[in-house]
C-alpha cells in the first residue's frame, strides 16, 4: 500500500504531463509508506522516449543520499505511459526491481487519465497491483 | 574496513540498519561479508549463478564500480559503498497520438458505435485505428481473417502484399476469397471483400513477392507489419526488415492442428531469430500443401494476430511481446512460452552482424531456379504418366508403387499401384524384386523422387519416378481422378 500526499502527487502529474508525448519519470520519497515529496528526474534513455524511460543511476544515488541526510527514504519510482493505459508492461517487468513501488500514470493526449501502483516480484515474472491513494 | 549504505527496502533484512561497517579490501569481499552476516540479503543482490543481479548497481563513493574494477575494485578505510538499483521501463505501446486532422464522419460514428461506447477504445481509440497503417504480408490462410477483421475494425490504411492467384484448394480456409474468385488475383479478391466490409479503409495493393530488394521500401510506410506468410525465407526476411526498420512484427504460424503467435521485433523485445537462430533444413517442416492444415486453424491464429495488432494501436491491455502463445486445436489448449531478446542475436542483439537484408533463399537452403533445373535434369529416369498408362495398357511387366500415405490413397489412387508409404519403404523393401522394373509415384513427384533415390542406393537399377505424381495423372491420363 502506498499513499501519496497532495503536493507530491500534483508535482508528479504536472511533470509527466509536461514531458508528454515522451515518458516522464522520477522518484518518490517519504517515510513509512507515505510519499511526502516527488523528485522529477530526466529520462536518460538515449533511444525514442515515447515508450521507454531510464533513470540515471547517478541521479538515484544522489537522491538516495540527499533524502537519507534528511531522514527520508526513497519509497518508489513513478513513470508515465503516454496515450496508453497504466498497466505494468512486459518491458516494465523486465527492467523492474523488487525493492520499490512502481507508480504508473496514464497520460492521454497530454492530460492525466488514471494511475496504478505495482510491486514487482523477485524473479521479475509478476507485478501485483498494490493499493494506491493520492491527493 | 568500509561503510555500506543499505537501501531502505533492504533494511528489513539487515536488522533495520541503514548502514554497516564491514571488513574487506575489495567491493566483492565487503559484499561477501555483508551477505555472510545477513543471509537474506544474498538473494536480493545475487542471482543463482552468484552474479550481481541485473538491477543492482554498486557505487564506491560516487563512482559506479562498472567503470572501476567491478567487484575487484579496491577499498580504502573510510570509503562508502552504496547499493543502487537500476530503474527503467516503458509502455510498449504504439504511442503516436492521432493526427489532429483525422475525424470520423456521421456514417463512421454509426459503424464503429460498439467500439465508441467502450471507454477503452472510445473516439480517441477509433481515431488511432483510423490513423494507423498496417502492412499485411500474404492474403492466404492467416491473411484472410486478418484482412477482414482489420478492415472491419477501421484501420485507416492496409497494405496487402501478395502475388498469388486464388485456386480451389484455398477455399477450405481462406475465407476472404469465394468460389467466384477462383482464378482471380488474391490481391484483388481480398481487397474487394475488405472494401465490401468497410469502404472507409484505404488499401494499397503490392502485387509482388516480398524480396530483399523491395522489403524495406514497401514496409517503411507502415506502423505495424503482420506476417501471414507460410515459408521460412519470407519469415526471416519480414523479421529482419522489421528489426532494421524498428517496426513490430505481429507473427503467426500454423501447421496441421497447431498454431503459434507472438509479437517480434518490438524494440527491446525478442525477434524471430532470438527464437529460431537457424532455419530448419529444407523439406523437414512440411508446408500446408504437403502436411495439410485444419481449415479453421488459421482463423483462430490470424485472429490472435488481429487482436494484438489492434491492441498495439490502441495501447491497451498487455501486448504479446516476449510471450509465444502455442495453440493446440485437438486438445483445445493454449500454452505460453516466455521469450527473451538474445543479446547475442545476429540481428537484434547488442552487437548485430546482420545490418542489411541478405539472400534469404540461400540462407534457408532453398535451391534457386538455376539449381532446381540442374537438379531435375540430374534425375535420370523420370517417366511421364502417359507412358505409364501405355505400359499398363500394353500389359508390360512392371511394378507401380504408390509411396503416399494410406489416407491419401483413400482420396484417389491408380488401381494397379501397390501402396508402400515412403516411411515404410526401408522395412518393406524386401517386398520388391530388384530384377523387376519399378515405377514410383506420389502426389506431385517429390516423395517418389526420394523413394527412387532410396531404392537406387539399395541396389535397385531399374527404378523410375512418375513425373508430376497423381496430380499429373489426373491432368494427362484420367480426369476422373480427383485432385487434392
Amino acid at each position: 500500500m502506498i499513499k501519496i500526499e497532495k503536493p507530491a502527487w500534483e508535482k508528479m502529474v504536472s511533470h509527466v504531463e509536461s514531458t508528454f508525448p515522451k515518458e516522464g519519470c522520477g522518484l518518490m520519497i517519504g517515510a513509512e509508506g507515505v510519499v511526502q515529496e516527488a523528485v522529477p528526474l530526466p529520462n536518460s534513455y538515449s533511444g525514442p522516449q515515447e515508450d521507454f524511460f531510464v533513470i540515471d543511476p547517478k541521479d538515484l544515488h544522489r537522491v538516495d543520499r540527499e533524502s537519507r541526510e534528511r531522514g527520508l527514504d526513497v519509497l518508489g519510482v513513478f513513470h508515465s505511459h503516454p496515450n496508453c493505459d497504466a498497466y505494468f508492461s512486459k518491458r516494465d517487468l523486465e527492467h523492474s526491481c523488487p525493492w520499490f513501488s512502481y507508480v504508473v500514470l496514464s497520460i492521454k493526449n497530454g492530460r492525466f487519465d488514471h494511475a496504478n501502483s505495482y510491486r514487482p516480484d523477485f524473479d521479475q515474472t509478476e507485478a501485483p497491483k498494490e493499493e494506491l491513494t493520492y491527493g | 574496513m568500509a561503510k555500506i549504505l543499505i537501501p531502505t527496502p533492504l533494511r528489513q533484512f539487515a536488522d533495520k540498519k541503514d548502514s554497516v561497517q564491514l571488513p574487506g579490501s575489495t567491493v566483492g569481499e565487503v559484499l561477501k561479508s555483508l551477505t555472510g552476516q545477513y543471509a537474506d540479503l544474498r538473494r536480493h543482490l545475487y542471482n543463482d549463478e552468484g552474479k550481481l543481479r541485473s538491477f543492482v548497481n554498486v557505487y564506491v563513493n560516487d563512482e559506479d564500480i562498472r567503470y572501476l574494477n567491478k567487484e575487484a575494485t579496491p577499498l580504502n578505510d573510510g570509503d562508502t559503498v552504496s547499493i543502487v538499483p537500476s530503474i527503467a521501463g516503458g509502455s510498449a505501446g504504439i504511442a503516436s497520438p492521432p493526427a489532429p486532422a483525422v475525424t470520423l464522419s456521421k456514417d463512421e460514428i454509426l459503424r464503429y458505435s460498439r467500439h465508441l461506447i467502450m471507454p477503452e477504445v472510445g473516439m480517441e481509440g477509433q481515431l488511432k485505428l483510423k490513423s494507423a497503417k498496417v502492412a499485411l504480408i500474404g492474403t492466404g490462410g492467416l491473411g484472410a481473417p486478418l484482412g477482414m477483421y482489420l478492415a472491419a475494425a477501421g484501420i485507416g490504411r492496409i497494405g496487402l502484399v501478395d502475388f498469388d492467384v486464388v485456386d480451389f484448394t484455398n477455399l477450405q480456409r481462406q475465407v476472404i476469397h469465394g468460389t467466384k474468385d477462383v482464378g482471380k488475383k488474391k490481391l484483388d479478391s481480398a481487397a474487394e471483400t475488405m472494401l465490401d466490409i468497410n469502404p472507409y479503409v484505404e488499401i494499397d495493393r503490392h502485387e509482388t513477392a516480398l524480396t530483399s530488394e523491395n522489403a524495406l521500401d514497401i514496409l517503411k510506410d507502415y506502423d505495424i507489419v503482420v506476417d501471414g506468410t507460410d515459408n521460412f525465407p519470407t519469415r526471416y526476411l519480414v523479421n529482419d526488415a522489421c528489426v532494421l526498420l524498428g517496426k513490430p512484427n505481429v507473427y503467426g504460424s500454423i501447421f496441421r492442428f497447431e498454431g503459434q503467435a507472438t509479437i517480434f521485433a518490438y524494440p527491446g523485445g525478442p525477434c524471430y531469430r532470438c527464437l529460431y537462430p537457424e532455419p530448419p533444413p529444407p523439406g523437414l517442416v512440411p508446408s500446408c500443401a504437403e502436411g495439410g492444415v485444419l481449415g479453421i486453424l488459421p482463423g483462430t491464429v490470424g485472429l490472435i494476430q488481429a487482436t494484438e495488432t489492434v491492441k498495439l494501436i490502441l495501447g491497451i491491455g498487455e501486448p504479446l511481446i516476449g510471450r509465444l502463445v502455442l495453440y493446440d486445436a485437438l486438445a483445445m489448449k493454449f500454452r505460453e512460452l516466455k521469450l527473451r531478446r538474445n543479446p547475442e542475436c545476429p540481428v537484434c542483439g547488442d552487437h548485430p552482424t546482420i545490418t542489411k537484408l541478405i539472400d534469404y533463399q540461400e540462407f534457408c537452403g532453398v535451391p534457386n531456379q538455376h539449381q532446381e533445373t540442374t537438379m531435375q535434369a540430374s534425375i535420370d529416369g523420370d517417366i511421364d504418366p502417359v507412358e505409364v498408362k501405355s505400359k499398363i495398357d500394353r500389359g508390360d511387366h512392371f511394378v507401380l508403387i504408390d509411396v503416399r500415405e494410406p489416407h491419401e490413397y483413400q482420396i484417389c489412387n491408380i488401381p494397379q499401384a501397390k501402396l508402400i508409404p515412403l516411411g515404410d519403404l526401408p522395412k518393406r523393401v524386401n517386398e520388391l524384386d530388384s530384377a523387376d522394373e519399378i515405377v514410383a509415384h506420389c502426389k506431385s513427384g517429390m516423395r517418389s523422387a526420394k523413394a527412387v533415390e532410396f531404392l537406387k542406393q539399395a541396389g535397385f537399377k531399374k527404378v523410375r519416378n512418375m513425373k508430376g505424381g497423381i496430380l499429373a495423372w489426373s491432368d494427362k491420363v484420367d480426369p476422373s481422378v480427383p485432385k487434392y
